[in-house]
């Protein structure tokens, strides 16, 4: 954590977006992979997404500004390509193997956990993906999705708890 | 929110998959065109003038048709070096075909070259030459016109240009 803001830090210095980037760009995959059942769709997301973000100048410690700026982007694409979202929901559907997987699995509890995030509704998942992988804030993740402080600590609340019951042996 | 240490600790043993590399390329180049667009010096009160621009476009089109035209005629140019008493005509109404880059439909219907200043420079010794030779340069305006014969549509050409030949001095 210490590693992070000090880079964090340091690019607020530097500007340098590589670095920046290289910190963020797995918890931003991730949290775009969401909405699309694609990494290369994702990263398409976050592209667009951080583009826009750097080209405006926003302050990089803004991460909730951020964050809002992929969701939106994601959202925006759903919008604007809802016949091909509508065609990867149904091959999702009829073939939920073939998703490409979001995180390294070294074991089974990991597989099992992975499977469990996957099962959770989107905007429970969404706080704990900013919460677990990108490090933020309640107020960020509220500030990012527009909601209070508390909804999103429930909502993180909410989704260990599904997980904990979902993984716990039957 | 101790309840959930366990499951919150395993959910950090889960890492990411990586982003291709393909991803950093592709912004790198997005930011790297921003870059190189913000080295471009603009003036702080630069406004657009779309007359102008369209103005602008069309003159380089025009250009861009001359400097095609210009390039090809190249031939005959070197034959008016070896005739240089034949080349100030006032005026001349033939089109040489291998001047044309105008598409299929337009065919050339004529070119002018009108000399508007000749100028006498004096006599001049060339590298490698015993004899002096007189230089002339002249300004000159070509035009050239094409015609398409089915629309009757019609494009000129019409430019500047100025030439130098050196005329043999022969007992002056």
């Amino acid at each position: 954590m210490k590693d992070r803001e000090e880079v964090m830090e340091n690019v607020a210095i530097h500007e340098d977006w590589r670095t920046c980037f290289s910190q963020l760009a797995p918890g931003l995959v991730l949290f775009a992979r969401q909405w699309v059942h694609s990494a290369a769709d994702a990263e398409d997301i976050v592209q667009d997404a951080f583009v826009k973000f750097w080209r405006r100048n926003h302050n990089v410690q803004n991460r909730a500004l951020l964050y809002a700026t992929v969701r939106s982007t994601a959202l925006d694409r759903i919008r604007r390509d809802s016949r091909r979202a509508r065609r990867e929901r149904e091959a999702i559907a009829d073939l939920e193997q073939a998703v490409e997987p979001e995180f390294r699995t070294e074991d089974e509890s990991q597989r099992a956990l992975a499977m469990a995030m996957e099962r959770l509704p989107n905007e429970q998942r969404e706080v704990l993906v900013m919460k677990i992988w990108n490090e933020l804030s309640f107020a960020e993740i509220g500030q990012a999705l527009g909601i209070s402080q508390n909804t999103a600590a429930s909502r993180y609340r909410y989704a260990l708890r599904a997980l904990k019951k979902d993984l716990l042996p039957q | 929110m101790n309840d959930f240490g366990e499951i919150e600790n395993e959910l950090k043993k889960l890492r990411p998959i990586e982003p291709s590399r393909e991803l950093f390329a592709r912004i790198e180049a997005q930011l790297g065109r921003d870059a190189a667009e913000e080295k471009v010096v603009r003036p702080t009160a630069f406004r657009i003038s779309w007359l102008s621009l369209g103005a602008g476009l069309a003159a380089a089109a025009l250009l861009l048709v001359f400097a095609r035209v210009h390039f090809e005629k190249t031939p005959e140019r070197k034959a008016a070096w070896r005739a240089p008493a034949q080349r100030y005509s006032p005026s001349r109404s033939e089109a040489p075909a291998a001047r044309s880059t105008i598409p299929a439909q337009f065919v050339p219907a004529g070119a002018t070259e009108v000399v508007y200043r000749t100028q006498d420079e004096g006599l001049v010794f060339p590298t490698g030459s015993s004899e002096p030779l007189r230089r002339v340069r002249a300004r000159v305006r070509e035009t050239l016109q094409w015609q398409n014969p089915q629309t009757g549509a019609s494009l000129r050409v019409s430019y500047p240009a100025e030439e130098v030949t050196y005329v043999p001095v022969y007992g002056q």
